[in-house]
């Protein structure tokens, strides 16, 4: 028995001696690892008809931080590892293959839009601004604003080296016009009457009535946008263009494709030669004054990157150079074991804080009593500690979001928030028994500051990281509030109309990690404050139906909406004429905030000028009638951990240098790419 | 009684040992007062072992003992609820069928056979997105329980086939019993033995599928189990960032629980021959 | 005859069963309060911003009619019994339209059944042996060790198992890699070695999984069997401990044991997400998974009408062969 438990031990340690020797053989002979497959990768010639597969180039390489030895590792699709920039792309696609933007089902994320789409106007995010692409101007309306003129570009060449111009771009539009198979059709045939050719470089857009957001509408704001500059001579030869899956596509932007998966996982892009021809090159010198020598990486790889711990394993073992979305805990496991694993901010709160998309609680107030009550959902803001929720979110990073309806970027709340302090400051509830009460709190920044160790900074950054200011918790406000709005507090908990109140509270399961702990802190406040709450979850398929009938109570999501300045086209929504019974599907926001005086000033703003002041003093006015009712329940701004790996590549956006957003996902990761350089010569 | 733990063997003691310790936590110790254990931020977060927290603190500042117990008594419950109507249905349905043949078998085998075909997995996810709402231990419990009686019943009916066959099954038919009395006083001490292990597989596999829909987010959000508990370390990252405690606490706990309980099981049974043996 | 219309009639049984599975499917989604079309407009919505409210209407409409959602629940039903069932065409994905469905399946089905096919009937083997060896011999030293390994393995539920082979041989080890990607770009025999390579781990958790409960039950089973009269009287008669263990005892149980394997081969749908999942594999059982987060009504139906097919027909042929192993089932 006894002999035979040392055998045992015995190879167990032999196995792990074994392993272990395994492991440090594979460090030290970075190239050779996989033997017999390494024979021809001395690859500096850059030359990729190299056949050969190394395997597992990146585990071989040196995962504690180090600089590698030398270029010559490879990827597994056959490229120099020093020349390819591994970027993840959240799904794969269903439609390998299809790069038609036209064609539906073409999953345009994965460096479809990022890399080879061209826009009339693209989006500067730092500065909360658009700046044109195809277009060469912001276009010229006349009087009333029902015809546009838009100058186009001259210089950009399409990879085939034929010339960008207006044939192109009116081809384009009137190709969405004409084709019903494209999704984007019904939308641009109601505001577009037509769209004519002046010159070869100009192009006249006709409304059908006055719109004085084309750029908004037909550029890029957010993500991406559906209007996509095509090639006239190739799409005009096509019988059906919703049909043509353009499997070698001729593109405007920098690069083209080299290979895909046939599976989904995974396109590999190149660089044009003639990439100063592109957009990128071609804009890019314009906007952000790019020279000819900052050739951006010669291959782009979009792949999926699998699983949370499979994530990790990749980004620390530098299989991945950038990676979308983390959670803090996924962040800071990486950060430790692969110190060359960032994120936005070197130290804490490390995220980036100017995600558009505050994540709230949200009331649905078509659910009639006392959900529609404003009494009821100030009082139910005063329950909340924020100083809890924000640590229990993400241990206390996140910028403060007291205003509905608005996204508290950086940019908006320096905007809007801090000079609306000193009316939020006199702002007053009536709390039903003759007393007021003040709920704004300005000194939310200093106390998260001191709680997370950086009392040290200055009151600017501690804003900047940690936001103007949210409300009081005052259980004893919120008690009477309450009371107000009809509800009686017994010994087990919060009662309305003779029944304990047992709202449902929802959150999105797996897809949304800091609106799910808003949520859930949420729910915990509550419940010790006597509201017996149910805390559920819903599928993204459930919610995307249900969030728009209307058919939940309390839930955690993303109503605000842009990060530019004009915030009329994020919120139109909001228009009260809008509102559909409960259980209907509508054209406007799920939570159907019935409020005269919203819906007024975003009439005023749909007709007036974006720029003006008279337009800032309605969206001001927006904001205050939307604090005074609180629709919904603003928590903090789009947190989101974007980390980056500079084992190869450095230069990424950061806090130190923030030219941009970490936006890989977004079509502007194009300008970017001229910043982020080889580590290695 | 003390005859009974004299002559049995160590693996049924371990079993019975372990089971019972587990029915203690979930159904004795689970009704000790406390505070909800759901509840965040009830202690600092991220604790280690302490004297006070024995397994420490979650990131969510709960304590893992706590947490554990609960997840125990309601794992335990659904599992338990499962197991139950699954056999007891199963053993029924696949015994009338295999033995009264002709017309109600093939209907019931049509019926079985549709949900055993069904892919399980796929289908659940379908309704717990359903259910999502409503949902609660008991729900759950009888969504699972929806694929658990097809399959006994299925392995059951065609045990029945091969027993009907036998002579001491003829013998009785022979001397005027009727079915269900064969049924119940030859068939079911028969298939007793497979439907206690089928039992115990059943309490597992339900304890499993409900993890399984943790691990995919779909388990209701405040539902305190075993599943969820793992779910909820591994969404703050327990494992890479060495939580092992809070991560650790809940599968140690499912993998302790099976073994106890089928060393129970296999244990009686090896008891059960011996007795028969003398 | 009497063969005949034992036959006819399991075949209409089977005939049914599909039927009565197929309805079931096609339904349960659609009483969701989800809608594939909602979905697709709440996609768009999240990527371009904020949809004005006419645009929104016009996209609705449009939808639903390329999403051949119009017309009433029977016409739809009807329609897919024509042309899913018995045309095996499920018309477009709904989640990447207009891609068919068929098209999606036939490039990850491969990859499924290769993969679970294999190690689903490698642990089956296995598990049989070793069961069997430990039921019949359950005093045997060896026999105890494999099957408390079998226990051990068994109860750890299954992400856990991927995760730590993942985490030691593909992480610290590096001997295969993390996460598949197929080298489609070199030779067919490059892309073979780098399947079989992404696949060892897969198949590997899989395996695992499956093999500790084919051992556990075989091992109850034969334990019983080896306690029956005949086995005892086929000891008394002389015939050797081997020759009982294969001829008496294994003939007797292998019965249940392929009806096991019969219904875990079609099993492998549903026990192939989180192998998918967390190895990044190709395959089905993450179609599966994401269809339903879309609600796609086409592609659930799709996936599991196959599965359904496949695992009813395995079933069928069980049941068919079985008078043919155990010769004291008469047919009927």
């Amino acid at each position: 028995m006894r002999k035979r438990t040392l055998a045992l031990l015995l190879a167990l340690a032999m196995l792990l001696t074994f392993a272990l020797s395994g492991c440090g053989g594979n460090e030290t002979s970075s190239t050779a690892s996989g033997g017999d497959t390494s024979t021809s990768t001395p690859a500096d010639t850059g030359d990729e008809t190299s056949d050969t597969e190394t395997s597992e180039p990146a585990t071989s390489e040196t995962t504690e931080g180090g600089t590698p030895k030398a270029g010559d590792a490879m990827t597994q699709v056959n490229t120099p590892r020093a020349e390819t920039l591994i970027v993840e792309t959240q799904t794969p696609t269903d439609t390998p293959g299809q790069f038609n933007s036209y064609m539906m089902g073409t999953t345009m994320g994965m460096g479809i839009h990022q890399l080879m789409s061209a826009h009339m106007w693209e989006m500067d995010s730092v500065k909360g601004e658009q700046f044109p692409e195809v277009a060469a101007d912001m276009g010229t309306p006349n009087e009333d604003y029902t015809q546009w003129t838009v100058k186009i570009r001259e210089g950009i060449k399409w990879s085939d080296g034929e010339d960008l111009n207006a044939d192109d771009v009116v081809f384009t539009f009137n190709m969405i016009k004409e084709n019903e198979g494209i999704g984007a059709s019904a939308a641009t045939n109601l505001y577009i009457e037509s769209v004519e050719k002046v010159d070869d470089y100009t192009v006249q857009f006709n409304m059908t009535e006055s719109f004085p957001r084309l750029t908004m509408r037909y550029g890029i704001s957010v993500w991406g946008c559906d209007y996509r500059i095509v090639p006239e001579h190739i799409y005009s030869t096509l019988d059906d263009v919703t049909t043509y899956k353009d499997e070698n596509p001729v593109v405007a932007g920098p690069y083209t494709v080299s290979a895909y998966d046939p599976n989904g996982e995974w396109i590999l892009y190149q660089l044009r030669e003639d990439w100063w021809q592109s957009t990128l090159g071609v804009v890019g010198s314009d906007y952000y004054g790019f020279t000819e020598d900052q050739a951006p990486a010669k291959y782009v790889w979009f792949r999926v990157a699998g699983d949370s711990s499979t994530k990790q394993m990749l980004m620390t073992t530098n299989e991945f150079d950038v990676l979308c979305e983390v959670t803090m805990e996924e962040f800071e496991a990486m950060n430790e074991t692969n110190p060359n694993v960032k994120c936005w901010w070197p130290e804490f709160p490390y995220a980036y804080l100017d995600d558009p998309g505050a994540k709230s609680i949200v009331f649905s107030h078509g659910q009639g009593e006392p959900y529609n009550n404003a009494d009821f959902r100030w009082g139910m803001t005063l329950a909340l500690n924020y100083d809890e929720l924000t640590m229990g979110i993400f241990q206390g990073a996140g910028r403060a979001a007291p205003i509905p309806l608005l996204n508290h970027t950086e940019y908006l709340t320096d905007k809007y928030v801090i000079p609306m302090e000193d009316w939020l400051l006199d702002f007053e509830l009536d709390l039903g028994d003759g007393t007021t009460f003040k709920p704004y709190d300005n000194t939310v920044a200093s106390r998260i500051a001191e709680k997370v160790g950086l009392s040290d900074l200055s009151d600017e950054e501690k804003i900047d990281m940690f936001g103007a200011g949210w409300w009081k918790h005052d259980t004893e406000a919120a008690t009477k509030l309450l009371e107000k709005a009809g509800l009686e507090k017994k010994d087990d908990g919060w009662y309305f109309n003779g029944e304990l109140f047992t709202p449902e509270i929802v959150y999105l399961a797996d897809t949304e990690q800091q609106a799910g702990r808003t949520i859930q802190m949420a729910y915990n406040q509550w419940q010790s404050f006597g509201i017996m709450g149910n805390l559920t979850t819903k599928s993204q398929a459930v919610w995307d139906a249900d969030g728009g009938t209307g058919n939940w109570y309390i839930a955690g999501y993303w109503p605000s909406g842009g990060i530019t300045t004009d915030l009329y086209s994020a919120l139109s929504g909001f228009d009260n004429q809008l509102i559909k019974p409960l259980g209907e599907k509508g054209s406007g926001q799920g939570c159907r905030w019935d409020n005269q005086q919203a819906s007024d000033d975003l009439h005023k703003l749909a007709n007036l000028d974006p720029e003006s002041e008279e337009a800032y003093d309605v969206t001001v006015d927006l904001l205050q009638t939307a604090v005074t009712d609180m629709p919904y329940i603003n928590v903090t701004s789009g947190t989101k951990f974007v980390p980056t790996n500079c084992t190869y590549w450095e230069g990424y956006p950061d806090s130190e240098n923030p030219y941009n957003g970490p936006w890989w996902w977004w079509s502007c990761f194009k300008y970017m790419l001229p910043n982020i350089t080889p580590v290695m010569e | 009684m003390k005859k009974f733990w004299k002559v049995s063997s160590l693996r049924l003691k371990a079993g019975l040992i372990i089971t019972a310790i587990f029915v203690i936590i979930g159904f004795v110790v689970y009704y000790i007062p406390h505070i909800n254990p759901f509840t965040f931020n009830t202690y600092e977060p991220k604790l280690g072992a302490s004297a006070e927290h024995w397994l420490g603190t979650t990131s969510m500042g709960q304590d893992v003992v706590w947490l554990l117990i609960d997840a125990i008594h309601n794992s335990l419950l659904i599992g338990l609820i499962v197991a139950l109507i699954g056999t007891v249905v199963g053993v029924l349905v696949g015994l009338l069928a295999g033995f009264a043949g002709g017309v109600l078998d093939r209907i019931l085998m049509i019926i079985t056979d549709t949900f055993v075909v069904i892919p399980q997995l796929p289908i659940l996810i379908l309704m717990t997105s359903l259910m999502k709402g409503s949902s609660t231990v008991i729900v759950m419990a009888l969504v699972l329980a929806m694929f658990a009686w097809a399959w006994p019943s299925r392995q059951i009916r065609s045990m029945a086939l091969t027993i009907k066959e036998r002579d001491f099954i003829q013998v009785a038919k022979f001397s005027g019993e009727g079915t269900l009395q064969i049924v119940v006083t030859e068939i079911l001490p028969y298939a007793f033995t497979w439907s206690l292990s089928n039992f115990m597989n059943a309490v597992l596999s339900a304890i499993g599928s409900e993890s399984s829909l943790a691990v995919l987010g779909l388990s209701p959000g405040n539902l305190v189990s075993l599943g969820n508990m793992i779910q909820w370390a591994r969404n703050y990252n327990a494992i890479f960032n060495k939580q092992y405690l809070w991560i650790g606490a809940p599968i140690v706990a499912t993998v302790i629980l099976f073994i106890g309980l089928f060393m129970l099981i296999t244990g009686y049974n090896d008891y059960l021959n011996m007795k028969r043996g003398r | 005859m009497k063969f005949k219309t034992f036959f006819l009639q399991r075949v209409l049984a089977w005939a049914l069963t599909i039927l009565i599975g197929v309805t079931f499917i096609f339904f349960i989604p659609r009483m969701f309060p989800s809608d594939p079309v909602e979905n697709m407009i709440a996609q768009m919505q999240s990527r371009s911003g904020n949809m004005p409210p006419e645009e929104m209407e016009a996209l609705r409409r449009s939808l639903r009619v390329q999403f051949g959602l119009e017309g009433s629940l029977v016409e739809q039903y009807f329609s897919f019994l024509w042309k899913g069932l018995l045309h095996f065409d499920f018309g477009p994905s709904l989640g990447s339209y207009p891609e068919p469905v068929n098209n999606i399946i036939g490039r990850n089905l491969p990859y499924t059944l290769g993969l679970s096919l294999t190690s689903t009937l490698i642990a089956w083997i296995i598990g049989n042996i070793v069961g069997l060896i430990a039921g019949f011999r359950p005093k045997a030293r060896s026999s105890k060790i494999m099957e408390s390994i079998a226990i051990c393995i068994y109860p750890v539920p299954y992400f856990l198992i991927a995760l730590i082979l993942q985490i030691v041989f593909a992480y610290a080890l590096g001997w295969f890699p993390i996460q598949t990607t197929l080298n489609t770009l070199g030779t067919t025999w490059q892309f073979i070695g780098s399947l079989l390579k992404a696949s060892i781990l897969p198949g590997l958790s899989l395996l695992l999984v499956g093999m500790g409960w084919q051992i556990i039950s075989m091992k109850s089973l034969a334990n019983t069997t080896a306690d029956e009269d005949f086995v005892q009287f086929a000891r008394y008669r002389g015939i050797s401990e081997g020759k009982i263990g294969v001829s008496y005892v294994f003939r007797n149980c292998i019965l249940t044991q392929i009806t096991a394997l019969a219904m875990s081969l079609g099993g492998v749908f549903g026990g192939s997400i989180m192998t998918e999942i967390i190895f990044g594999y190709p395959g089905v059982g993450s179609l599966v998974q994401n269809a339903i987060l879309q609600s796609d009504y086409n592609m659930i139906l799709g996936c599991i009408t196959i599965s359904i097919v496949a695992i009813s027909t395995a079933t069928l042929i069980v049941d068919l062969v079985y008078p043919f192993i155990d010769p004291r089932i008469r047919y009927g």
